[in-house]
């Protein structure tokens, strides 16, 4: 195991490189004046804008190779160079936006697992009964809404008409603690550092900002876990195992949660390694209409913009995530199934 | 499902019968927008949002009287030079700045007339490409960059002298370039006891327009703070290293220390939010409000929410979402014309090879590259467009028609000029007498390009098509949106047989609309292809260039008009609209007013809550 | 008819949700055939391009003229019916295309092993490590707008889930006995993969591709939202809700107001992802009750 670990890691660098060769390629498939759009950025730019002279300013018109050669140097030095969309350095857009993408992941993925991993079983107990079809058909309803509309609904109901859970990250009172030097950031992320600091009425407020998009990202993906959870179960519940629990006139339940259920959640771990990932990845739409400063809405906004360096730094973070992520699933998968062995 | 109903509109209910009393955040004005800053140093913004911030934080020498764009009032200067008090002398060449004693600026520093002569030589020096320093360069040396009078006046090129990295290709520049500073640049802005005098190279009309408040290139900073930054440090030798630096690579890019009645305290990118405090010590009238946040947010629907809420106080508003802020509970609309139109103009020699001209000849297929080089092509188009209904019923009546590229409320425009109306039979008519009656034979196809996100002018598009086609079946317009990157390109390489672009004053003067589109060297003027080029240069640029330098405003006016003419008669763009704006806010807002050149869409000076 | 055969149908209808699948789905084909009858078109346009019926971009309620009401100054009765042909259309040329393209890298990788698999693999890795909206929108300004162009972009971010699958079906099949005994016999590498180890490996792939069918529809109005979906005023589900965007919170103090823009593009979509998902469901539960997915 050992050994694979360390392959798979020494993989990293190569997967990392082809990630950044691929993307590159993509935006030098672009021509100049293209990608000249992430400095001028809407036609009000054009003002005053001596269009060839920036794209030779920019080194637009350099040969591609030369411009990776630039990018790559850059990198070696520690330098992921400068978000025209973030308005800072990549490194620092990365950084500071992370622990909000990443808040948002954690208190998502209780939610989205709870109920996806209960209702599946639930729905496997009931196999083509009323309830079973019920529950499936709500939860693709909630899948296959674009998680746009989804959100839109859930701001309406629970801030313009209800006034409970505003959009943002904080209050502005909030803010105002959170950005004073009484308060220390360990985290980054305001939940968490709240708690840390002592202040629940922080934690409060930061947490009424999460419950929007929180729900929003729940009802949209808990649908998939339910699926495999659900298709496990019945295939675990027609085991010997458990005909031979029943034969002995084991109680239902305990049949269920003791000898089924258990054995049912091994794929439902993988799967759920995937959907963390996902999260980790930001959730461009939630983010965008919740106004939470994440990852998912930065880098949409670079793609949007076509912001080269936002784009490949933005890429190598998610692959980077991305990579250790599986490999943890992997490790994790060996660990809670005996029968998996790494190679 | 139905209990749900029931409840949910028990909800709607409730909620609807409640209105807010009280004022949220009493002493913060909280200003929703769409987009952030791009940066706070006064040389390099060009754009609504850091011209918003920057007015805040600094102070010119004069401001715009109230709701006025022609009229001044002394700020850093103590009066606003004029004929008539002797400030402004040798036939408009020039001008004399008393300057304000006592002024501090936020880090305690004194205001001297050494920092406004320190401040404009360094943005004059620093000429970004793609910022607005072109308007002082062009107001007092008559030329559009500093790269371009070194040029002229050296003899040889910018690139042969100084390196992408700001060092000299031979040592025997270094004098030249010195020298050139304290030849040309140092005498045009001198200190003379407490006084800042410029020196014009020939009278230039929209002087003081380019001076005034909200027009953040001409914000006075400090030269002690700037030059222990490390901006320009004043003196002649090695200027040049400081020119055509990245915006990013600018000292001050998310600084700001000015004597304004704003001090910045906070940029926060990831956010996209500025936050700012009074300035307790300004040497004006304290503004009302101890706090001020501009806060991009770009999702219209959330901002919504947010006014609705009153959470926030005023939110950026496109017009076509008027129906939704119209009657919610608690929130007014408040309406100002800003100085700026929206046209289409024509390439009258398009790019060969362009994509968008169909098959490229005229034969049913497509268009040749110089189909709108024919007068009766693009007069045709003109009596095609229904200005009446797009303005009715796409601006829901916010806009107005002007005669050419002039807005109303500039010197130069005219109710009485010649108009285009929508008059498909005169349409008809032109196009029967186009290339020879060919077009009418034989038929035309093109695509009009517009950049997505824009629906007006996708409308417009679309409008022009549908009456254009319903003119003959074999007239063919594809309305294709692109992004941006894509529209920018084809713009570049004039693959686009006509496109449609607005443009917001920089100062409220004609000149900057009619050197824009009209002039072969403005922005828009090069993009007309070399037809409409040799058309301009015979036509048109001797008119343009001599209504600049004209300080009499009655002969300006005439020249004005007469080159609103030739457009008419030559059909050389068809303007669409000037729109009216709507600035929805909460009605607690008191104190709003509304001024034609801000370049934010507040006076925070004078607003405050109150209900 | 034999009684696996019989078995099989017996299954699928006394399933309540099988039923209601098919029938969704059976639903949708005709509306797709007889889009041309049910909101005709105007004479000599593209009948995808939803035709312009008001200039003022405030959205109308339902009327006799326009049943599901106009959004974005269009009827949106004609796009959702119109809608539908871009639905099948995406679905099934993207599905078909990324299958196919998975199922070829996959099976490569899985049976050759070593040094295919691990590069394929890798690049599959790549592939995923970069986030689909972002690489779509990357891709589709560089190829330009129109429906063929998003589709392209689609699929080639969307084959590394059949090549996965397949490669780790193969994995297992490959050492089974039938295929040790033609590999034995000396039966040519290409003919064992399709004529052995495809047929015993395919299902689990058919059906996920059933699945993503619908899901792709999903993916279209994503793509809508960030506005490089389908072009302007085409018959797209995805593009109807996206004209809602701007509208769902309501206006003048009824929150419901244009309850319409969204209804009913969203039902179609709703419905339509649903029938494949209980279709897809009910295939693997008819062929193999084992399969996850």
């Amino acid at each position: 195991m050992t050994f694979y670990i360390i392959r798979r890691l020494l993989l990293l660098p190569l997967t990392l490189l082809g990630i950044s060769i691929l993307v590159f390629l993509m935006i030098g498939l672009l021509s100049p004046y293209q990608r000249l759009a992430t400095f001028i950025n809407s036609p009000e730019r054009l003002k005053g804008a001596d269009i060839d002279k920036l794209v030779e300013f920019y080194g637009l018109n350099d040969p591609l190779p030369l411009q990776y050669g630039r990018w790559l140097k850059n990198i070696f030095q520690g330098n992921l160079g400068w978000s025209y969309v973030g308005k800072e350095p990549v490194y620092d857009a990365l950084v500071e936006r992370f622990p909000y993408t990443l808040e948002l992941a954690l208190f998502s993925i209780f939610p989205i697992l709870f109920l996806g991993i209960n209702l599946g079983v639930i729905s496997a107990v009931n196999h083509n009964r009323p309830l079973d079809h019920g529950l499936r058909i709500f939860s693709v309803v909630g899948w296959s809404f674009p998680d746009f509309v989804f959100g839109l609904f859930i701001l309406m109901i629970f801030y313009s008409v209800l006034g409970w859970f505003p959009p943002g990250n904080l209050s502005l009172w909030a803010e105002e603690v959170v950005k004073s030097s009484a308060f220390r950031s360990f985290t980054g992320m305001t939940t968490i550092d709240a708690l840390l600091n002592g202040r629940l009425d922080i934690f409060w407020d930061a947490f009424l900002h999460l419950i929007g998009p929180v729900l929003t990202l729940t009802y949209v993906q808990f649908a998939f876990i339910l699926r495999i959870t659900r298709s496990s179960m019945l295939e675990v519940l027609q085991k010997d195992y458990v005909r031979t629990a029943r034969a002995k006139g084991l109680d239902e339940r305990v049949v269920i949660n003791k000898h089924a259920r258990r054995n049912a959640l091994i794929p439902v771990a993988t799967v759920s390694g995937q959907t963390i990932i996902g999260l980790l990845a930001g959730a461009v739409i939630v983010e965008t209409i919740f106004n939470r400063t994440g990852i998912g809405s930065f880098m949409s906004l670079a793609a949007q913009q076509l912001d080269y360096a936002s784009i490949m730094g933005g890429t190598l973070f998610f692959g980077l995530i991305l990579v250790l992520g599986n490999l943890i699933v992997d490790i994790s998968y060996a660990f809670i199934d005996p029968r998996v062995r790494l190679e | 499902m139905k209990r749900y109903g029931v409840f949910l509109l028990a909800i709607l209910v409730l909620v609807g019968g409640v209105v807010f009393a009280e004022v949220k955040n009493p002493d913060t004005y909280i200003y929703l927008s769409i987009s952030e800053p791009d940066t706070l140093d006064p040389h390099y913004a060009y754009d609504t949002a850091s011209g918003e911030a920057i007015g805040m934080v600094y102070d010119n020498l004069i401001a715009y009287k109230g709701e006025s764009v022609t009229e001044f009032v002394p700020r850093l200067s103590l009066e606003v030079p004029s004929l008539e008090n002797g400030l402004i002398k040798d036939d408009g060449k020039t001008y004399v700045f008393p300057l304000r004693e006592g002024v501090k600026f936020h880090n305690g520093n004194d205001l001297t007339p050494e920092d406004v002569e320190y401040t404009l030589e360094r943005g004059i020096l620093t000429d970004p490409y793609a910022g607005p320093m072109w308007m002082i360069i062009e107001a007092l040396f008559d030329y559009q960059t500093i790269e371009d009078m070194v040029e002229d006046k050296l003899q040889v090129a910018w690139s042969d002298m100084v390196n992408e990295d700001g060092t000299l290709k031979s040592e025997e520049y270094a004098s030249k370039l010195a020298d050139f500073y304290n030849q040309y640049i140092d005498p045009a802005i001198e200190v003379e006891g407490q006084n800042v005098v410029f020196h014009l190279v020939r009278p230039f009309a929209p002087f003081l327009s380019i001076l005034s408040q909200n027009a953040s290139w001409s914000a006075i900073m400090d030269k002690e703070t700037c030059v222990s930054l490390g901006l320009w440090d004043g003196e002649p030798d090695g200027w040049w290293k400081y020119h055509g630096l990245k915006k990013e690579e600018s000292p001050i890019y998310e600084q700001a220390i000015g004597t304004g009645p704003f001090q910045l305290v906070e940029w926060d990118r990831t956010q996209q939010k500025l936050t700012l405090t009074r300035n307790d010590n300004y040497w004006g009238e304290q503004p009302k409000i101890a706090k001020a946040i501009i806060w991009g947010i770009d999702e219209w629907s959330t901002r919504r929410a947010m006014l609705e809420a009153g959470d926030a106080d005023q939110i950026y508003t496109p017009l076509q979402y008027l129906e939704q802020v119209k009657g919610i509970p608690g929130v007014k609309i408040e309406e100002g014309a800003r100085i700026t139109i929206t046209a289409l103009h024509f390439n009258w020699t398009v790019e060969k090879g362009s994509k968008y001209l169909g098959s490229g000849q005229l034969d049913g297929e497509g268009i040749p590259p110089d189909f709108f080089s024919d007068v009766h092509i693009r007069r045709a188009f003109s009596y095609a467009f229904d200005y009446d209904t797009f303005i009715e019923q796409v601006l829901q009546g916010y806009g107005f028609r002007v005669p050419s590229v002039i807005p109303k409320g500039l010197l130069g425009f005219s109710e009485n000029l010649p108009m285009y109306d929508f008059d498909l039979e005169k349409a008809k008519e032109e196009f029967q007498q186009a290339w020879n009656g060919e077009v009418w034979e034989k038929g035309f196809k093109l695509t009009l390009l517009y950049n997505t996100g824009n629906e007006a002018r996708q409308t417009a598009c679309e409008m022009l098509k549908e009456h254009i086609e319903s003119l003959n079946p074999k007239f063919k317009i594809e309305v294709q949106g692109v992004q941006w990157p894509t529209y920018l390109d084809a713009y570049r390489q004039g693959q686009l047989p006509a496109f449609i672009i607005g443009w917001l004053a920089d100062y409220p003067d004609p000149h900057n609309f009619v050197f824009t589109y009209f002039h072969s060297k403005g922005v828009y003027g090069t993009t007309q292809g070399q037809a409409f080029l040799d058309f301009a240069r015979e036509n048109l640029d001797s008119l343009v260039e001599e209504a600049i330098a004209e300080t009499d405003n009655e002969a300006r006016q005439k020249i004005y008009e007469e080159i609103q003419t030739i457009a008419y008669e030559n059909a050389l763009g068809i303007t669409f609209y000037q729109p009216r704006e709507i600035y929805p806010m909460r009605d607690w807002v008191k104190g709003w007013m509304f001024n034609p050149m801000r370049s934010g869409e507040v006076n925070w000076e004078g607003v405050y809550k109150e209900e | 008819m034999n009684r696996e055969t019989r078995r099989i149908f017996r299954r699928l209808w006394s399933n309540a949700s099988a039923i209601l699948g098919f029938a969704l789905l059976i639903f949708f084909v005709v509306v797709a055939v007889f889009a041309p009858f049910i909101a005709p078109p105007p004479s000599g346009r593209d009948p995808y391009i939803m035709p312009i019926v008001t200039w003022s971009s405030n959205p109308l309620p339902p009327s006799p003229e326009h049943p599901f009401g106009v959004a974005g100054k269009r009827d949106i009765f004609y796009g959702v019916v119109w809608g539908t042909r871009t639905a099948f259309r995406v679905g099934i040329i993207v599905t078909l295309i990324s299958t196919a393209l998975g199922l070829l890298i996959g099976s490569v990788a899985g049976y050759f092993g070593r040094l295919w698999d691990e590069v394929l693999m890798r690049i599959t890795d790549i592939f995923m490590a970069i986030p689909f909206l972002v690489a779509a929108m990357v891709l589709t300004t560089i190829l330009g707008t129109g429906l063929d162009k998003v589709m392209i972009a689609m699929t080639a971010f969307s084959w590394m889930g059949p090549a996965r699958l397949i490669r780790g079906n193969i994995l297992q099949v490959k050492e089974e006995q039938f295929v040790l005994a033609a590999k034995a016999l000396g039966v040519r590498d290409f003919s064992i993969i399709l004529r052995h180890i495809l047929p015993n490996t395919i299902f689990p792939v058919l059906i996920q591709a059933s699945m993503r069918m619908g899901s792709l529809v999903i993916t279209a109005a994503a793509l809508s939202f960030l506005g490089v979906g389908a072009p302007q005023g085409y018959a797209d589900w995805g593009a109807l809700l996206n004209y809602a965007r701007n509208w769902m919170l309501g206006g003048q103090g009824e929150a419901l107001k244009y309850w319409y823009m969204t209804v009913f593009p969203g039902l179609a979509m709703v419905l339509f992802v649903l029938a494949w998902n209980l279709v897809g469901d009910t295939l693997r539960d008819a062929f193999d009750p084992r399969l996850r997915l």
